[in-house]
């Protein structure tokens, strides 16, 4: 007998595209990581050398910026450092560069391997000499720190004047600062600094990468 | 803030596209497309070299590609990488996609095994361009696990479409099945619901702003035409409207012709009645294709960073 039924939808299709929508819902709802305050927590490894920014004490003089500049030659095109303004008053200035992050994004994406984290005091080095420039890295940095050189066809960042430092020397950012707005240390010292936290409004969740720098907000 | 463009679109949707023949053919091989299929051949010969098209592309847009060529070796290192996850299934399913089509297109009959690693490594393709993407937790609207289940999708409905264009210009053998256009609507309905989480998700906020920013660029902003008329028009619901009516006409078609309740009798029936490569089918699979690389374009060029690099 030829059925007169005009609907077409059957029970076993709905129950199909119910069981394709919970696991569609499943997948695309990621746990949301809970919030800890990272700026207060003891790094995972003790020996964690960071950068401590002052916004309080910042003149946006740029004196860190051409100091890093001119200490490692960045290649056309990138900025290894820079010196954020921001503000109602437009006189909230963010100086920084490379976080050295916990959780480097970079490092974990990069394909073949530019990104070495130290373990004497987790300074994360790209080598730009066998970075094949892929982009992946500028990506996954929610700091915009790796650049692209479109004339070398490579990445450059900051590296923390890790050469500077096995010497002995500050890096060359922190040398020039006029006013010790910009300064470095233990990532659990610091940390101890008032006032001091790992994120300002409108910066990334620092839970993403967990970066090795403090703040202390200007009031 | 795009620092992948078109080469990088085109090979995402080449990559897919290539995948997705391969898995139209290996379907029809299967008889899971209806019986002496048309499309056994055709998604052979075309998936290693739309594949290996697509990964020339990609070295193009290597910073170092033309420039220093021995540091390539360097993507199979990071073994955590994603990026270097895909250098593996794509060359190995070049390798094999290569061999499955020579040997079909020597009439030799290939290794199961070697048919079977080739469809394994097909979905394996389609799947990472999606997870290559989702990974990057710094763009919220990439990051979620609905994107490697959305290039899959998509991946398939544009190599069903894909093989059935070429088959219909090179094939003399087989026959066209009502299953192609079943297969295909049920494709393209999956991928519509995946759309619409996918963009629940988003403009909920549960990603974030940048998330809701970079949904809204797609359905309100200036993506907006490529996101509504390319894709949602031509690449789905165009698609689903053609295969939907087919899908209904035959239903109907079998239903009239059986007197007796023989399954056999409504198969041949429905056959003979048939997915025809009417013009409004061939239509349809070109626009399936500008649909796929619309999807592709969408998704690298409404990506926004979690943070726009500004301090309040």
């Amino acid at each position: 007998m030829v059925s007169k039924k005009r609907v077409l939808l059957s029970r076993r299709q709905v129950l199909k595209a119910g069981a394709v929508t919970t696991l569609a819902i499943g997948l695309g709802m990621n746990p949301t990581v809970l919030k800890a305050d990272t700026g207060k927590e003891a790094p995972k490894s003790p020996n964690q050398i960071g950068f401590l920014y002052d916004q309080g004490k910042c003149i946006n003089c740029k004196m860190c910026a051409m100091a890093c500049k001119g200490a490692n030659n960045w290649e056309e095109g990138t900025e290894w450092r820079r010196v954020l303004t921001g503000g109602e008053d437009n006189k909230h200035y963010l100086s920084y560069s490379c976080n050295h992050c916990e959780k480097p994004a970079c490092a974990q994406v990069c394909p073949v391997l530019a990104y070495k984290k130290r373990d004497k005091d987790g300074i994360v080095v790209h080598n730009p000499d066998v970075c094949v420039g892929c982009k992946y890295c500028m990506y996954a940095c929610p700091y915009h720190v790796p650049q692209f050189s479109p004339v070398t066809g490579r990445i450059n960042k900051c590296h923390f004047c890790y050469q500077r430092q096995d010497n002995g020397e500050k890096p060359a950012c922190v040398a020039k600062c006029p006013t010790g707005a910009l300064s470095f240390g233990k990532l659990s010292e610091i940390r101890k600094t008032p006032g001091a936290v790992s994120q300002l409004e409108g910066i990334p969740d620092p839970e993403i990468t967990r970066p090795s720098w403090a703040l202390v907000a200007k009031s | 803030m795009h620092h992948w463009h078109w080469l990088i679109v085109i090979y995402l949707f080449l990559g897919g596209l290539g995948a997705g023949t391969y898995l139209t053919s290996f379907a029809a091989e299967k008889g899971w497309l209806g019986n002496n299929s048309h499309l056994k051949r055709a998604g052979y010969y075309l998936a290693a070299p739309i594949v290996a098209f697509g990964t020339i592309l990609l070295v193009f847009d290597l910073g170092q590609g033309l420039h220093k060529p021995w540091l390539l070796i360097r993507l199979l290192f990071n073994l955590g990488s994603v990026m270097t996850w895909g250098v593996y299934i794509l060359s190995a399913f070049i390798i094999v996609g290569l061999i499955k089509g020579y040997l079909v297109f020597k009439n030799k009959t290939a290794p199961g095994a070697l048919t079977w690693a080739g469809a394994v490594l097909a979905l394996a393709t389609c799947a990472y361009t999606g997870l290559l993407v989702a990974v990057v937790e710094a763009v919220p609207f990439w990051n979620t696990m609905l994107m490697p289940f959305l290039f899959v999708a998509s991946a398939l409905s544009t190599g069903l479409s894909l093989t059935a264009l070429i088959a219909h210009f090179i094939e003399n053998e087989g026959q066209s099945s009502i299953r192609e256009g079943q297969a295909h609507l049920g494709i393209i309905a999956v991928e519509l619901v995946i759309v619409a989480m996918f963009f629940g998700i988003m403009v909920s906020g549960a990603k974030g702003s940048a998330g809701v920013e970079s949904a809204y660029l797609a359905l309100f902003g200036p993506y907006a035409p490529v996101f509504w008329g390319y894709f949602i028009v031509l690449g789905l619901l165009l698609p689903l409207v053609v295969f939907g009516r087919e899908y209904l006409k035959n239903k109907q078609f079998a239903r009239t012709v059986t007197t007796e309740p023989s399954s056999i009798r409504i198969e041949t029936a429905a056959t003979a009645q048939g997915h025809q490569a009417s013009f409004l089918n061939l239509a349809t699979d070109v626009s399936v294709l500008v649909g796929g690389l619309a999807l592709r374009a969408l998704i690298i060029f409404v990506a926004l960073p979690v943070w726009d690099g500004r301090i309040l």
